[in-house]
């Protein structure tokens, strides 16, 4: 019996050591959150959470810059996984200890945010600060993006367009011009890009030899209309919160337009099907890096790494087609204050400094390429790149901005629910050709119809 | 030779040719079970380049052994592997220690109600990860020890539903009559646990062991809920941030660390087969 006790106090006492030694290794105490207002009223902790990404996470490196500044704020970099992005903030929203600064890096975009009533209103900090973005340097266009009823909700940090990137040696092969940069030039149009794409196009079995001219999976799949003058969404959707009271996804003009893109791969056969491209690399970008793609439209971020590639690499507007307004996607990173965040003053100097000129230049170098918002620090992007010509780049961004709106994942509300229903219903058009625009258009006016109406009566 | 005179339990002859067709199916089978291995190893080894050669080469043009010692400068891939090492053994020594006196307990004891808690204990399994996630959160951060390896590693002290469940079997498998002649010879409980029932639980303890490790070496949501801070990431967070939509995967380099990874697995499944095997071998001789 004696002994058993020894034992079992022995055990405990191992118990509590290892507790005692992890303790130590621990994390801070509730409540460590330092709220002390310092003198000039700007102190504390700011808690910015963002991506675990080369691309994201540089913003430790400018932490120290931002010191110099701030001398009592301290910036708390929080990390995680973008599909694991939403899951983490929420988790941190219902323990009490919500980020200050974040932005929407994972699958909820800006309207959700705003929707729940989670974003703080930046207008009164930046009047009492006589702070005007436009100012300091970012496009009026770029800057009224995430402002609603004249509030600000967020300040744009980066500020991605959409580029049509091609392979120059395939042109090359083809003996065919390349595409021009410049958005006002009237003879770049679809057509042109499609005749271009039938003289690019090996349609083979061997991999060896096959080439696509165009690969048209670019912009999420309810905004593929737009690019042709086609809306899915009633106009009030951009007034009233990203709410759309109705929508068209069986108008003519819209069947016509995911006609006109499922066969661009199953009539024209100028693009690879869906499975070539999953296994090219996927949807994203990384198709074009194969070399078997001459034209892809994507987000600027296909610029990144094109010095590594075994070809050359060149960037184009992208053609009109029919929309003399609307012709490229952007998709616009802005940073915002959460509600409930301890030290929204010094949450704002955060996203403030992250805007300045000389900290938009040097997270370019530090994120290998991310855009700025702010065009002062444009000039240094533009020279980023090795093997894109500057001038090129800079006709296609001021092109870019001139005709382009915002991705819809960013201002519809709960677009992820839309987004599921169009993705799942176009795919037997878009993606493996078994059924027509015509077809699938009824279930997915349907369907959307029906979730919109079940959420507005919610 | 008549048929009463053949040799009791003497084996059939077996024709070459089904032996050497069940060799090929078996190298075959082994060759395809393989082939991902293969892959791995061999991405892990291409350049840059050759990663986005269509179609893809299956043996590297070029050996880039350099991969393996770039991954260390680009990302944190010590402090990763170090971190999720820390952790997996911490847990795997608290499941061990915690769910075998568990079940040990439940095996062993009588004890009013005893079923009725065993049930109670078994009914935590049915409980989805995702509604424990926001209230442990609550506890932890209440506790101040978000952010730090304790909520990945101090729950496993106290027992896992799963392995209390698999242990128990096991022990009460054990006959009594060792465990009355333990205590006739005047051993405690706690002896009669550590001596005599862990010894025989071998097996059993290996198999905890492998998957506890496992688990707990490839947990991605836990570790992305309690850890902010770059230098606390285990690796399979820290991996994934070599995953961007923004930039050129590394799948080479994505690759050597999926390589190292599976080392310690290796490892302790190379420990653990021994026991697996005399496992088997007790059976049969029961």
């Amino acid at each position: 019996m004696v002994k058993s006790k020894k034992f079992l106090s022995a055990l405990l006492s191992v118990c509590m050591c290892s507790t005692l030694l992890l303790s130590s290794c621990g994390g801070n105490s509730p409540g460590s959150s330092d709220t002390a207002q310092g003198k000039d009223g700007v102190s504390g902790k700011v808690t910015y959470l963002t991506l675990n990404q080369e691309d994201r996470d540089y913003v430790t490196k400018l932490t120290p810059d931002f010191n110099q500044k701030f001398p009592d704020v301290k910036i708390e970099v929080v990390t995680a996984p973008y599909d694991q992005f939403d899951q983490k903030l929420q988790t941190m929203i219902a323990g009490n200890t919500p980020p200050d600064v974040t932005s929407h890096f994972g699958q909820a975009g800006f309207m959700e945010y705003y929707n729940k009533g989670m974003l703080l209103d930046l207008t009164p900090m930046m009047e009492a600060d006589k702070y005007d973005p436009v100012a300091v340097g970012i496009p009026k266009e770029i800057a009224d993006i995430y402002k609603i009823e004249d509030k600000y909700y967020g300040l744009p940090l980066n500020t991605y367009v959409s580029v049509l990137a091609y392979n120059q040696d395939l042109f090359d092969r083809a003996n065919i011009p390349y595409p021009t940069a410049d958005y006002e030039d009237k003879s770049w149009t679809w057509d042109k890009m499609l005749e271009y794409a039938k003289k690019l196009t090996v349609n083979s079995d061997n991999m060896e030899a096959a080439t696509y001219g165009l690969e048209w999976f670019w912009a999420e799949p309810d905004m593929r209309p737009l690019y042709f003058g086609a809306k899915v969404y009633s106009d009030d959707t951009w007034t009233n919160g990203g709410n759309p009271s109705e929508v068209y996804f069986n108008s003519p003009e819209v069947i016509n337009v995911y006609q006109k893109l499922s066969d661009l791969v199953f009539k024209d056969r100028v693009s690879p099907t869906d499975s070539i491209v999953q296994g090219l690399g996927g949807q994203s970008g990384e198709s074009f890096t194969s070399g078997k793609i001459a034209m892809k439209p994507a987000g600027a971020w296909i610029l990144s790494g094109t010095n590594e590639l075994p070809f050359k690499v060149g960037i184009a507007a992208i053609p009109n087609a029919g929309n003399d307004k609307i012709r490229d996607v952007l998709y616009v990173d802005p940073l915002f204050i959460l509600k409930g965040s301890k030290n929204p003053r010094a949450a704002y100097e955060w996203i403030k400094f992250n805007l300045e000129p000389e900290i938009q230049e040097k997270m370019i170098d530090l994120s290998g390429g991310n855009p700025p918002s702010n065009m002062k620090a444009f000039e240094k992007y533009c020279s980023f790149f090795p093997n894109i010509d500057p001038k090129d780049l800079k006709m296609v961004y001021d092109g870019g901005i001139k005709y382009g709106t915002e991705s819809y994942n960013h201002l519809v509300n709960n677009y992820s629910q839309i987004w599921t229903i169009v993705k799942n219903e176009t795919d037997p058009c878009l993606l493996t050709g078994k059924s027509t625009a015509a077809d699938v258009a009824p279930a997915v006016q349907e369907k959307v119809t029906k979730l919109l109406k079940d959420m507005n009566s919610k | 030779m008549s048929l009463q005179n053949k040799p009791v339990g003497m084996p059939k002859k077996k024709s070459h040719a089904g032996r050497y067709i069940s060799v090929a199916v078996l190298v075959i089978v082994t060759l395809i079970m393989l082939l991902p291995v293969f892959y791995m190893i061999s991405t892990a080894l291409k350049s840059n380049v050759e990663i986005r050669k269509v179609p893809p080469t299956i043996i590297p043009s070029q050996l880039h052994f350099e991969n393996f010692g770039l991954i260390f400068s680009k990302i944190r891939f010590g402090t990763y592997f170090f971190n999720s090492i820390f952790v997996a053994v911490l847990v795997l020594i608290g499941t061990l220690l915690s769910s075998s006196l568990v079940s040990f307990g439940f095996a062993r004891y009588k004890a009013r109600e005893k079923n009725l808690l065993f049930m109670l204990l078994l009914s935590t399994l049915m409980l989805p990860y995702p509604a424990l996630i926001i209230p442990q959160y609550l506890l932890f951060r209440n506790i101040g020890w978000v952010d730090s390896f304790l909520p990945l590693i101090v729950p496993s002290f106290f027992g896992s539903a799963y392995m209390i469940f698999l242990l128990k079997q096991f022990f009460s498998s054990l006959p009594n009559d060792l465990f009355d002649a333990a205590k006739i010879d005047g051993c405690s409980e706690f002896r009669t646990w550590w001596n005599i029932a862990l010894p025989l639980c071998k097996p059993a303890m290996a198999t905890v062991s492998i998957f506890t490790f496992l688990w707990t070496w490839n947990d991605f949501i836990t570790p992305v809920i309690y850890l902010n801070t770059d230098s606390k990431f285990t690796l399979p967070i820290g991996m994934s941030g070599m995953i961007s939509a923004f930039r050129l995967i590394p799948w080479n380099l994505i690759m050597v660390g999926s390589i190292y990874s599976l080392l310690p697995i290796f490892i302790l499944f190379f420990i653990a087969q021994k026991y697996f095997v005399e496992g088997i071998v007790l059976t049969g001789l029961k």
